[in-house]
């Protein structure tokens, strides 16, 4: 546990130390760390907090604040439902719900086994594609729940495939 | 400006404007076939990378040498993906929904043979006597591309495409003259804000230049958050050196040195073809210090944000530039004299600035010449929902909503009946058929219940329900609302509470009235714009969709057959062929069995009301139905 | 500095140049209800939406904590207008209260009982649905206890301990609906920089922030 803590600190601070101990870069200071650890461990919050010399509850203040930012490790695969008003009026709540019945979690948790986390956004732009899941950056179009079962299919054969590889 | 520098301007930007234009002509004149696939997020959404993958491996089995080039998005989204084809001897043709199959056939038959494949033709960019060409098109009536224009046309990664086509040829002209005449220039062309509220840009722009201060800042609002509008998008991912011309321009005529452009974290693509223009535009000195040799100094930075729907109101998005929760402040003092550091501030949103450019180069008049008397000229939608040709579409200001959605839009799929359309996503409102005629500008829209926005347009057939439109985006609101304000935060949790026990049958008519109420303090007692235009969906629909939400109450039945609580899936037996199992194989829950006689029954107490099984029984039958209300299913025997 | 008369519920004040209508009233023995403004602070946060007044010459009530005196200026702190605004306010504010004054510490000196009865609002309001979030009560600091269920979210607490100790163990976080004042990572406070001054105590105009009995 201190090993991985002790990990964190350093894998935040080789990151800011890119950075200018500005206040301004805060914002794009998190898009890095999350970037590289995928969510806000709350040593690396520290960190960052100590940096900019800024109290650690203003850290915190912005992370809950921006859609974006995580306080829970991510899963492997990233589902992202949109529910933007195309996509709502077309079933994305539908689609939302399958996601939830399949993976069994509810909107911006992470399955138990890591594999994947489910999220919604706003809206990606894709309208005319609706309704939209984005799968690890992919936009997938017109997602139904049969589509749901088949994507979440095609990942359990990848992962049955490479384990079969690897043996 | 000193005369020595303007003469560096013109001789510089001679020189680069003359390689560029011959790196564009020798790729359409040059004698070789060019692929054009347009790769924008819609692209990729139906397939775009396979596409441009398929057309690579083609073209190097057959051995021919032959660019293929990514462009941005034309606005015809509902054909993606779009490949177009520039062959020596025809003219440039388009073919929409191609796939690797297809994208294989037009490369064998169309470049290496000569048969263009009329089957998969969109059409053709220019008039010729082979294809139907897009200015054939019923909707080409109707349409005035102006910031539209470049976007599925030139490669956005390529700087030399958009100088070649007329590009920072504004800003080189913007240059020569002082700044108090640009600002003149855009105060008389009467162009307003695209962000939402319409408010005259060259005011704001000489409120900007006379504000006291140093350094004033420039912010371009690519926060393009209205669920459903995508334009912002499109021209930062299809044309993204438009933008910063403008900004540019806007830079030079305000006296600021520095410009942020601000992208929403939603948009990956963008933000990276924006990052790559940036370092084109230095490269050639069009950006960064003494700009092509002058005395103009400008540089920009992209920020990106951070997915908060209030950073599009402009002090949250200069909160969340300076590091803080993106929490709007009490204007005023607003940001054009105490905006980013206490700094004068100019915000514009992206296609406000992408205008700038059109503006220099013809001249104000040209400008007034479209659109009506107080909204000049086109407006940018982005048609979405039940509508045939969804995507993107500019037309002049004036249009009416019905040559929108029905002509450039070709109305409603499925022989379905137009029920409303909604413009202005959260902020804006549900207008009726009975507005249809209604010419769109800023003040009609706002007249009628609803608002420009950023110009979202969602058509809504008489399969969506007006309660549950309205609860979506109070849900919306209520999410993205950053809570600072009591009306805000708690208003519109209140409202929120009262559409979902509305849409679950289990609403009260007094309600209704407290809504008004309710949602007409939120409108006069929030912080921010959020909150001040947050009911707008809530009002408009019981303005002209009363009717809808006294069935919900009053019957417990959502005339729609949307929401959820309130109807039910039923299989008539009387329909439902013994030999078919579609339903039972597809349902997502095992909520479907067959009976004895082998008809399907749903069992109410699973079904989770997907629709999977009404999708999935087959036409010739049509054995599934869905009811309102759910009492309508007939007790099993 | 320039001195500026105005009026204010029909009797003449005087007020220094740029101050806000809002202690104008105050310093001249007019309550306007108010809840997130502070003196010291160079700007109003304009949140809580109570200290609404109407000014002659402006289509809608105004944030007398926002708007400027000015010379002349009208100002009525009970047209109907300004009042159905902070009575919707203070309203909306009970409603995701727990507002259980019997067994509240702060029973008598809490502003909002003062407000409710300045604006004539019963403290169990009807109109609106009671949305309460119950989250944990904080009891971890030996000095005080925090309960976010009755916090109106004025952040005076905040302001205390940031801008006039230097502290900065309070803030806002969380979004919308959800936000609260806190500690980092929602820590118990005990568990925080805390140096268990009790100023922000001193600051809570309700029963959020309340000593321990000794």
């Amino acid at each position: 546990m201190i090993e991985e803590q002790a990990k964190v600190k350093q894998q935040t601070r080789r990151i800011l130390n890119r950075f200018g101990r500005k206040r301004e870069n805060l914002i794009p200071i998190l898009q890095k760390v999350q970037g590289k650890l995928g969510y806000f461990p709350r040593e690396a919050m520290l960190e960052i907090a100590e940096f900019l010399d800024m109290p650690e509850i203003d850290v915190y203040s912005v992370v809950t604040f921006y859609n974006q930012f995580r306080l829970i490790p991510p899963g492997k695969h990233s589902v992202r439902v949109c529910l933007g008003t195309a996509c709502h009026m077309k079933g994305g709540y539908i689609a939302l719900d399958a996601w939830k019945r399949r993976l069994d979690i509810d909107r911006g948790q992470t399955t138990l086994d890591r594999e994947f986390d489910l999220e919604t956004v706003a809206c990606v732009g894709c309208c005319v594609m609706a309704p939209v899941t984005v799968v690890d950056d992919k936009p997938q179009a017109k997602v139904e729940p049969t589509k749901v079962d088949g994507i979440l299919l095609s990942f359990k054969l990848e992962k049955e495939r490479q384990g079969e590889e690897s043996r | 400006m000193k005369a020595a520098g303007l003469q560096s301007v013109v001789s510089t930007f001679r020189e680069i404007k003359s390689r560029a234009e011959s790196q564009w002509w020798e790729l359409r004149d040059g004698g070789k076939p060019v692929v054009l696939v347009g790769t924008a997020t819609c692209g990729r959404a139906a397939g775009a990378l396979e596409v441009v993958q398929a057309i690579r491996d083609e073209l190097k089995k057959q051995k021919l040498d032959c660019p293929v080039i990514e462009v941005g998005c034309m606005g015809h989204c509902y054909a993606e993906p779009i490949v177009t084809i520039i062959k020596p001897g025809y003219p440039p043709i388009c073919y929409g929904h191609v796939n690797p199959v297809i994208a294989e056939r037009l490369i064998r038959e169309f470049i290496l043979g000569d048969d263009p494949c009329l089957e998969f033709v969109l059409g053709a960019l220019e008039e010729n006597d082979l294809v139907p060409s897009f200015s054939d098109f019923p909707r080409a009536k109707f349409e005035k591309k102006v910031i539209l224009k470049n976007c599925g046309y030139i490669d956005p990664q390529q700087i030399e495409h958009y100088i070649a086509n007329g590009g920072y040829s504004a800003l080189v002209k913007a240059l020569q003259m002082p700044p108090e005449k640009i600002i003149d220039e855009v105060k008389r062309s009467g162009l307003r804000g695209r962000g939402g509220a319409g408010f005259p840009a060259g005011e704001k722009w000489e409120i900007c230049r006379n504000a006291s201060g140093k350094p004033k800042y420039l912010i371009c609002n690519g926060d393009e958050g209205d669920p459903g509008a995508f334009m912002d998008r499109a021209i930062l991912e299809s044309d993204p050196h438009s933008v910063l011309e403008g900004m540019l321009i806007a830079g030079y005529a305000i006296g600021a040195p520095f410009g942020y452009l601000y992208v929403r974290a939603e948009y990956p693509l963008a933000v990276r073809r924006a990052q790559l223009a940036l370092r084109q535009a230095r490269k050639l000195n069009l950006l960064g210090r003494n700009i092509l040799g002058s005395d103009f100094s400008f540089d920009i930075k992209l920020f990106q944000g951070s997915g908060a729907f209030v950073c599009g109101e402009e002090t949250a998005l200069i909160a969340s530039l300076e590091g803080k929760p993106g929490i709007p402040h009490y204007r005023p003092p607003y940001p054009a004299t105490n905006g980013l550091y206490g700094k004068p501030t100019l915000i514009n949103n992206v296609k406000t600035l992408s205008f700038i450019r059109h503006i220099i180069q013809n001249g104000a008049e040209w400008f007034v010449s479209i659109g009506t008397e107080r909204s000049k000229g086109t407006a940018v939608f982005a048609l979405a929902g039940k509508v045939v040709n969804t995507g993107l579409t500019e037309v002049p200001m004036g249009t009416t909503l019905r040559q929108v959605i029905f002509d450039v839009g070709s109305g409603i799929p499925g022989g379905k009946r137009f029920k409303a359309v909604q413009i202005g996503g959260p902020s804006g409102g549900c207008l009726p058929e009975s507005a249809l005629d209604l010419p769109i500008d800023f003040d009609s829209l706002a007249d009628a219940g609803a608002m420009m926005g950023s110009g979202g347009m969602i058509v809504l057939d008489e399969d969506d329900c007006m309660v549950e439109i309205a609860r979506y985006f109070l849900d919306f609101t209520q999410r993205e609302s950053c809570g600072k304000c009591t009306f805000c935060r708690l208003g519109t949790k209140q409202m929120l509470e009262v559409l979902d026990e509305i849409t679950k049958g289990k609403g009260k008519i007094k309600d209704l009235d407290m809504l008004v109420e309710l949602a007409e303090d939120i409108k006069a007692g929030s912080l921010c714009g959020l909150g001040k235009t947050a009911p707008n969906p809530v009002l408009s629909t019981l303005r002209f969709f009363r009717d809808e939400y006294e069935a919900h109450i009053k019957e417990g039945r959502c005339p729609a057959l949307m929401c959820r609580e309130l109807i039910a899936y039923y299989i008539i037996p009387e329909k439902c062929e013994r030999s078919c199992d579609a339903c039972v194989g597809t349902c997502t829950v095992e909520a479907i069995s067959a009976n004895k006689k082998r008809v399907k029954v749903i069992d109410q107490e699973k079904c989770v009301k997907c629709g999977t099984c009404l999708t999935s029984c087959p036409p010739q039958y049509n054995a599934v139905v869905k009811l309102s209300p759910p009492s309508q299913v007939p007790a099993s025997k | 500095m320039k001195t500026i008369s105005l009026t204010i519920d029909g009797k003449k004040v005087t007020a220094s140049e740029g101050e806000k209508v809002l202690w104008a009233a105050l310093d001249n023995g007019i309550y306007i209800p108010n809840l997130c403004a502070l003196r010291d602070a160079s700007e109003s946060p304009a949140a809580c939406c109570l200290c609404f007044v109407e000014v002659e010459g402006k289509s809608q009530p105004v944030t007398a904590c926002t708007e400027r005196v000015e010379q002349g200026m009208v100002v009525n702190t009970r047209s109907p207008g300004a009042l159905r605004l902070a009575r919707t306010a203070l309203e909306l504010l009970l409603a995701s209260n727990v507002v259980d004054c019997a067994h509240c510490p702060a029973n008598g000196s809490c502003e909002l009982q003062k407000i409710a009865h300045h604006l004539g609002v019963k403290l169990k309001t009807r109109r609106f649905r009671k949305l309460l979030r119950e989250l944990p009560v904080d009891s971890s600091s030996p000095v005080f206890i925090y309960d976010p269920n009755k916090c109106v979210l004025c952040g005076r607490c905040v302001w205390v301990c940031r801008e006039r100790l230097g502290i900065g163990v309070l803030g806002f976080a969380h979004r919308g609906f959800e936000r609260l004042v806190t500690t980092f990572a929602d820590e118990p406070i005990a568990e925080s920089r805390c140096r268990e001054c009790g100023e922000c105590v001193v600051a809570c105009p309700t029963g959020a922030l309340t000593f321990k009995e000794q």
